[in-house]
């Protein structure tokens, strides 16, 4: 119990002050049961106000202070630190939230000042009641779980090894290197993708600290911040790790040969039933894909598989089996990167209708040299060498119907596969781009885009409608705004930039990773400025393009941010836990077991008494989500610092 | 009859013209604010190669408000409602109502309807259909009625001059 | 047999009398009865230039009459489909709207209830029947025959309003034409606009618009030209000498309404179909005898 209860009030520069008469609030402050002073400044969370709350505890004795200002999301941590260093235990301290909840709210000033009373009528009613509380301490499993071996994973993976921790790096695919092996050349300096990403893929596979997991999934998390048990999926290669010497002569044997649709070539090449990606691949082993292999999938190859008969070093293995592993973590870092839209979604632009529509991505398979055509611009249709190409960007960015948001690559993307198509087909290739708005945000993308502009490039500022096949050519109907005309463009191929968006399986990831997404289906960032690569999930970051569309500069950048991020945990042996967490009453508890079924976390198990059982919460699993509290029918069920008998009182004030 | 009630500039009008006023604000205020002017509705615009009709510049007109200078265009009346705007607009904006409601202002601030427009508004006002029934030749000269064809007697307003009257009751106090 | 009032709007029952007789003949085939009423006026969507409240409140009033008979209403015409469908959509979602229109319907003793679905003769064929119910009556297979489908824009446009097929890949007429055994293939100008509605005011130009488009048809070879649509008929078939002038071509494409087509597959006689109404060449691919 508080009897002697401190009042400040914040007038948040003028956005609080200007709604609400801090005057008469101080005022009505003083005339509540247990306040014994009451104080207004202009920045509370400032060193002056800090001071003030300071120096008023000694002053006045206060045993608990209660604070009129910002959302507690803002600035609870920042007060229970200046009510602790003023001597009173820092959970006897209680926010009215005047800013959120109010002013930024309301316009009228007379009925905002009352609703901000009633607010500091209940927070002062709990104020009375509140108890002071010790914070316990967690240990903290001193390894990290990288997900995803693309740029921003490979990366944040080697920053954190670098910093001395174990990391684990999980690869759904069967090599690392995501999106990024996939390019041929980086705007705006041209550098070859392969030859500086590879470096870090080898540095990934020989560094001790890191253990590399491809071709597995993460399929369940449970935990919390600094300890975290992590289930994850080794899929079956049906190849022997150990054995493989990554000779590649199966691929060549295999009765499939060039027949399977290959993924890493975006469907311009093919492959076989046991492949590598790419001839970089790390690791560099062999993989047979069971939804194709014909002895997996019809229990029988010809008269024997052939890749067994090519393998001099004997490790095919049919036999092989799904794995389970466990791992055990402190912090995750997500990095599973981004999905091209499919264009086929906009029918018009002729994507599902003709070969000789393409997207970016596959036109960075054709101009690589390591690609299935080696390097030589081809069209799909005939294998014939295009006279004429033309861009559209923004396909279904910026766009209502379909993804609202810019992908913030494809301008680039467009300009940069002008510079390398000059170079392989001569300049007098015809290159059209239709483009709405050019953006070069990035440094020295500007320069870049007026590079291109020197270079016999057909820019139409306009959007075509529809892209249509005329016989063996294509035409496009394309209004230019800058001349007022219409042009028909024929091309021999048309590249589409599609929107960026969010894995496939995004939101059931989301599910096991206990984070959030944004309406665009991104992971969500707990702050878009301040916080832009934790989560809402303490311990768990997100890097690159699973949290927005970004370039691989930006992507490398988050990386390294949510590394450091993250090694600011792991460097630490132990962390202070909240005690704002829930605790059973055990005369109530009927054993029930309500609560188990609502929490998120498993933080609650059933404990046999006898011939009784009853609920006992984990305290280090304990999140304080408050789910058990409101669903147990009895009451037993209660939270240290918002119980029932704390709260009734603050909700009879305030309403 | 009818045509007199419609595009007459008496009162009534005024309050006609508010209301299509009103509509064409909305239409401004939500929706053609907006457009970014990529022109895909222009490029793919079907009355654009013929009748030169530029959607997009539709909308940026009555996003600076210059709603006179449209309506006393023939342009207006060149939109064939083929819808393909409305459908391709990566903004949701729809030219082809915009287009709509200028035509209704045009009609309601007693500029000239153009061509079979006339005919046609006489027709459905009288007979309630835009045409009459007709007679029509076969490939081989004959002519043929609905009756020499078997089809039962057209549906169409059996009391002519009550449907009369309750249409030009809306066309003038524009329900 | 389900039963749908027929509401023929105008161009259909003045002038376009093969695309009646054919539904007339096809529909109860597939066990579709028609129910026939009075009183129906135009849908208001010719002339929603010069007046959209008049077009919307013309459409109600049409749905009303056929909401006393507590049935669902089958719109043959794309045009008044889309009307009717339209002015549903905002007297369903605008009570002030609902409210206005009520008032003026209630003067010939007229309630729009908001009850009755509205189909389109692609909705009753491809939904309702079915393609497999047609296959099983289709008894003269049309062997192969090269087709071009014309949807109409307002049946596949716009898509907010919900219509009969997809807006950029409408395939239903697609399925239909297969199960009778014909061939459709895929077009450039499949979506392209007839002009139709230009018709009013600038009737050169309309017949442009459908000679550019019909010239591109002959020009791929097709056997034929499919269209469900009065107007777009109207234009394809009743002028397309006309339509061949503006584009200096002779055009000889045979357009069929798809329910002829249908109707000769199922062993109508031409006679009943009207297919000797159709001025565009249809003799010339000797489908069904008299």
């Amino acid at each position: 119990m508080s009897n002697k209860i401190g009042f400040f009030v914040c007038h948040c520069g003028i956005n609080i002050s200007s709604t609400v008469d801090i005057k008469e609030l101080m005022e009505y402050a003083k005339t509540l049961d247990g306040v014994v002073i009451s104080k207004d400044y202009k920045y509370m969370c400032s060193d002056v106000g800090a001071n003030l709350i300071k120096d008023s505890i000694k002053k006045h004795n206060l045993d608990s202070v209660v604070i009129a200002c910002c959302s507690p999301r803002m600035h609870e941590h920042t007060f229970r630190g200046v009510v602790e260093a003023g001597g009173v235990n820092a959970f006897n301290l209680e926010i009215a939230n005047i800013r959120e909840q109010c002013s930024w709210a309301h316009e009228n000033k007379n009925l905002a000042t009352e609703k901000a009373k009633a607010l500091v009528r209940g927070a002062v009613a709990k104020a009375k009641l509140l108890e002071s509380l010790e914070t316990s301490k967690i240990k903290v499993t001193p390894k990290a779980l990288v997900i995803g071996g693309g740029i921003a994973g490979i990366q944040a993976a080697l920053d954190i090894a670098e910093e001395g921790h174990k990391v684990y790096l999980v690869e759904k695919s069967p090599s690392i290197g995501g999106r990024m092996a996939q390019l041929d050349k980086t705007f705006p300096t041209l550098d070859c993708s392969s030859c500086i990403l590879t470096p870090k893929m080898m540095e990934v596979a020989n560094h001790p600290n890191i253990e590399l997991l491809s071709y597995s999934e993460v399929i369940g998390i449970e935990g919390s911040i600094g300890n975290y048990n992590v289930k994850v999926k080794k899929k079956a290669r049906f190849v022997d790790m150990d054995k493989c010497t990554g000779c590649g002569d199966c691929m060549v044997a295999c009765r499939l040969k060039d027949r399977i649709s290959s993924e890493f070539d975006e469907g311009i090449g093919k492959r076989s039933a046991i492949y590598m990606p790419f001839p970089q691949a790390v690791p560099l082993k062999c993989t047979i894909d069971a939804e194709n292999c014909l002895l997996l999938t019809r229990g029988k190859c010809g008269t024997g598989p052939l890749c067994v008969e090519a393998c001099d070093a004997d490790a095919i293995d049919f036999k092989q089996k799904d794995e389970e592993v466990e791992l055990n973590v402190g912090v995750i870092v997500v990095a599973t990167g981004y999905d091209l839209l499919d264009p086929t979604s906009l029918h018009e632009y002729g994507y599902s209708r003709s070969d000789d529509v393409i997207t970016t991505l596959e036109m960075e398979r054709l101009i690589s040299s390591s690609g299935p055509t080696t390097g030589e611009i081809i069209r799909p249709s005939n294998g014939e060498k295009p006279k004429s190409i033309t861009y559209v960007l923004c396909v279904g960015s910026r766009d209502e119907t379909e993804c609202t948001w810019c992908c913030r690559i494809g301008c680039m993307s467009a300009l940069k596969h002008v510079y390398l198509l000059k170079e392989k087909l001569g300049e007098d290739i015809e290159i059209n781009i239709c483009y709405t708005d050019i953006r070069s945000f990035g440094k020295g993308y500007e320069e870049f885009y007026r590079k291109i502009r020197g270079m016999k490039t057909n820019f139409f500022r306009g959007r075509p409608s529809e892209v249509r096949k005329s016989g063996d050519h294509l035409t496009i109907d394309i209004f230019d705004t800058t001349t007022n005309k219409l042009f028909e463009i024929k091309t021999d191929l048309v590249v589409l930039a599609p929107a960026l968006v969010s894995r496939a399986d995004a939101t059931d990831f989301t599910r096991i990773l206990r984070i959030s997404q944004s309406i665009d289906g991104f992971f969500l960032e707990a702050h878009p400025k301040l916080r832009p690569i934790d989560t809402f999930t303490g311990g768990v970051f997100i890097a690159g393009c699973c949290q927005s569309p970004k370039d691989i500069q930006d992507s490398v950048a988050q990386a390294s941010g949510a590394a450091a991020r993250a090694a600011n945990i792991l460097s630490k042996k132990e962390l202070e836990a909240e005690p704002l967490i829930s605790y059973v009453d055990e005369d109530l508890c009927s054993g029930c077991s309500t609560c188990l079924s609502v929490c998120a976390y498993n933080a609650i198990e059933l404990v046999k008494d006898g011939d009784k059982s009853q609920a006992k919460v984990n305290e280090a699993l304990c999140m304080g989500c408050g789910l058990c509290v409101v669903t147990c029918p009895s009451g037993a069920m209660q939270q240290h610092g918002y119980k029932d008998k704390q709260l009734r009182p603050m909700i009879e004030e305030t309403v | 009859m009818g045509i007199v009630d419609l595009t007459s500039m008496g009162e009534s009008q005024v309050k006609l013209r508010n209301e299509i006023n009103e509509r064409l604000s909305r239409l401004q205020d939500e929706i053609s604010d907006y457009c970014y002017q990529c022109a895909k509705c222009t490029s793919g615009c079907e009355a654009h190669k013929l009748l030169e009709l530029e959607p997009h510049k539709i909308v940026a007109l009555l996003k600076r408000g210059l709603i006179d200078e449209m309506i006393n265009s023939d342009v207006i009346w060149t939109c064939m409602s083929c819808f393909k705007c409305r459908e391709r607009c990566p903004q949701k904006v729809a030219p082809v109502e915009i287009l709509f409601a200028l035509k209704n202002m045009a009609v309601a601030s007693g500029k000239q309807i153009p061509g079979n427009y006339t005919a046609m508004l006489q027709s459905v006002l009288s007979i309630g259909l835009i045409q009459d029934v007709k007679s029509i030749t076969t490939r081989d000269n004959k002519t043929k009625s609905r009756s020499d064809l078997d089809l039962p007697e057209i549906s169409k307003p059996t009391d002519s001059t009550k449907f009369q009257m309750i249409l030009s009751k809306l066309a003038v106090e524009k329900v | 047999m389900k039963s749908y009032v027929l509401y023929p709007g105008c161009v259909m029952p003045t002038e376009q009398y093969a695309y009646e007789m054919s539904i007339r003949e096809v529909l109860p085939l597939l066990e579709i009865k028609l129910v026939d009423l009075k009183d129906f006026s135009c849908c208001g969507e010719p002339i929603k230039s010069v007046n959209q409240m008049l077009s919307l409140a013309l459409s109600a009033r049409n749905i009303a009459l056929a909401e006393k008979e507590g049935l669902d209403i089958f719109a043959p015409c794309p045009m008044c489909h889309l009307a009717l469908s339209e002015s549903k959509r905002i007297l369903d979602s605008d009570p002030a709207m609902n409210e206005k229109i009520n008032k003026f319907l209630a003067d010939e003793g007229l309630t729009y209830m908001g009850k009755s679905v509205i189909v389109n003769t692609l909705d009753l064929l491809h939904d309702i029947v079915g393609v497999e119910n047609i296959k099983k009556l289709a008894k003269k297979p049309l062997n192969e025959l090269k087709v071009a489908t014309h949807y109409g824009c307002h049946l596949i446009r716009p898509s907010e309003i919900g219509r009969p097929d997809d807006s950029e890949n409408p395939q239903k007429m697609e399925k239909i034409l297969e199960a009778i055994g014909a061939k459709p293939l895929d077009y450039p100008e499949k979506l392209d606009c007839c002009g139709g509605l230009l018709t009013a005011n600038l009737p050169e130009s309309a017949l442009t618009k459908t000679g550019q488009k019909l010239q591109k048809v002959q020009e791929q070879g097709f056997d034929a030209f499919i269209d469900t649509c009065p107007w777009c008929h109207r234009q394809y078939d009743s002028k397309q000498t006309k339509a061949g002038e503006t584009v200096a071509a002779k055009l000889e494409v045979p357009v069929f309404y798809l329910t002829q087509l249908l109707g000769l597959s199922f062993g109508i006689s031409s006679d009943k179909l009207g297919l000797d109404l159709n001025l565009s060449p249809v003799d010339k691919l000797n489908l069904g005898g008299k």
